[in-house]
């Protein structure tokens, strides 16, 4: 069903999310990331609560209109045609100004500096690298894993053991969340 | 000395614990975050901090760096300067320690406003490490200007108060729309320099305490529940406030500078030797000359 016009999206059916953290450590692991930062996050909510409690996994999610994009003083973000965001390190001043425009507080930021000042801006690259040559070191060292340039899935759906976590095209991935949805229950 | 080292060990340790506790940001509040981005009853400061940023702050500081400094460069050209003769007696008005600290404000400023000028227009100046390092010393200014703010408030802060003179003062604009030399309605300050007082020290405590936000961003001292918002939002309005308060500051920052080079001539010596003259004082601070003459001090 991929078209010229199609968007790369995640979505995380919270239905089958069984948090655990699968996701979020293949993640840190496939992309060497520094310590105290998670691209990817399980949030639980409710927890202990019986038929209350929900868990969700969340990262970057790639909008299509970026209000990162819109706010970034040095303008260090650029948009995909496949529609994924990516961001130039060398360019960013890890203002953190892409962290107040985000509604799903993706942007991160390592103490890298001297006396633990704020470094550059990390996220979620949907394993899709960055600006530097693909795959070459220098775009492993900044941004992890080209996964996507290698024709593979980014790793944290992967290796979601139950499928909660889907990505691909827009309409691909909620053409599977409607027939998910619209057989539970009927025995399939 | 040890009360010094007994007060940088105890931030030390209330930053770690306010670091040590889990994220403000990054834990199980962002989804509350994210259901409540931009939704009727949030306080929608992610959306407002977006449109101000994206269309707003830089055009706004853009008309401010050029209009200003126009402004008074037509001034400078149509008007001129005021000349007070450096033959008569000078008058002692400014401490050594007054103006030491004015000199450390002074630095503070020519630091921070450049580097702040620099992250706004950074797309200019290609982003990266060159105006990351602007970030970093930007941050180093603050602890230089927080050195001089709080003594620079107390010791002017009793001449600062607003008098009778400073309505008159305001309705002639200060006499610079006029070539003539006429007694001035002010005291050891006119009103023009309070108001950049109250601007350079409270609003300079509002820079340094949202400026501090936006540097230590995940912490949690308890400041942004007593506002009764999340810690996201707490940025967010940091950011914002800090902005707005940044456009005024650099507005009265240039202003200062031109009264004090070029609108009157000379007016800096005062603050180099602390000797003002006579004739500046008689004509731009008449109600303090009087005051003096009466005290039997000149
Ligand atoms: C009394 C004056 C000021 C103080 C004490 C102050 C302090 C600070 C501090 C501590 C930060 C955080 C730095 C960091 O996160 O590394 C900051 C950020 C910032 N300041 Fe200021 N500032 C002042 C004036 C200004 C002025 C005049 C401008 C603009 C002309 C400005 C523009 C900015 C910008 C754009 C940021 C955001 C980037 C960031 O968070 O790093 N500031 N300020
Ligand atoms: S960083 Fe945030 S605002 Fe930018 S694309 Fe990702 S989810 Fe959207």
């Amino acid at each position: 069903m991929s078209s010229e016009t199609s968007r790369m999206k995640f979505m995380c059916d919270s239905s089958r999310c069984i948090q655990c953290f699968a996701c979020s450590v293949a993640c840190a692991e496939a992309h060497d990331l520094p310590v105290g930062i998670s691209r990817r996050k399980v949030v639980t909510l409710h927890e202990g609560v019986e038929g209350k409690e929900v868990s969700v996994s969340i990262a970057c999610m790639h909008c299509s209109d970026p209000p990162c994009a819109k706010v970034c003083p040095v303008d260090c973000f650029y948009i995909r045609e496949d529609g994924i965001v990516l961001h130039d390190k060398k360019k960013c001043i890890g203002c953190g100004y892409c962290l107040y425009a985000c509604p799903f507080g993706a942007p991160q930021f390592p103490r890298d500096g001297a006396f633990g000042m704020r470094g550059v801006m990390d996220k979620c690259t949907m394993c899709a690298g960055g600006p530097e040559k693909t795959n070459s070191a220098e775009e492993r060292r900044f941004y992890g894993q080209n996964r996507i340039a290698e024709g593979k899935v980014p790793i944290c759906a992967a290796v979601c053991a139950t499928n909660a976590l889907l990505v691909g095209d827009a309409e691909d991935v909620s053409a599977i969340y409607r027939k998910r949805t619209s057989s539970r229950g009927k025995g399939e | 000395m040890k009360t010094i080292i007994v007060f940088i060990i105890t931030i030390l340790m209330l930053t770690s614990m306010a670091y040590a506790a889990e994220s403000m940001i990054w834990g199980n509040m962002l989804i509350g975050n994210i259901l409540s981005y931009g939704t009727k009853d949030s306080l929608n400061m992610g959306p407002l901090f977006t449109i101000l940023q994206s269309q707003y702050f830089r055009n706004i500081f853009l008309v401010i760096v050029i209009g200003v400094p126009a402004v008074f460069l037509m001034h400078y050209l149509v008007l001129g300067a005021r000349f007070f003769s450096h033959d008569g007696k000078k008058v002692y008005v400014f401490s050594l320690f007054n103006r030491l600290i004015h000199l450390l404000a002074a630095i503070s400023f020519l630091v921070l406003i450049p580097t702040g000028l620099m992250m706004i227009f950074g797309v200019y100046f290609g982003g990266g490490p060159l105006v990351m390092t602007a970030r970093h010393l930007h941050g180093l200014a603050t602890a230089l200007f927080f050195l001089a703010v709080i003594p620079m408030f107390f010791f002017w802060v009793a001449d600062m108060l607003p008098t009778v003179d400073d309505i008159k003062w305001i309705a002639i604009f200060g006499g610079y729309l006029s070539r003539k030399q006429s007694e001035v309605p002010a005291g050891k300050f006119n009103a023009g320099q309070k108001m950049w007082f109250w601007i350079a020290t409270l609003g300079g405590i509002v820079m340094i305490a949202t400026g501090a936000a936006m540097y230590f961003q995940d912490f949690n001292l308890g400041i942004a529940s007593a506002f009764g918002l999340s810690q996201i939002d707490l940025l967010r309005a940091s950011a914002i406030v800090h902005n707005i308060m940044a456009l005024l500051i650099t507005a009265l920052f240039i202003t200062h500078v031109y009264m004090s080079l070029f609108a009157v001539k000379g007016a800096i010596n005062s603050m180099i030797t602390g000797y003002k003259e006579e004739q500046e004082l008689k004509y731009l601070h008449s109600s303090f000359y009087r005051k003096l003459k009466a005290q039997n001090k000149i």
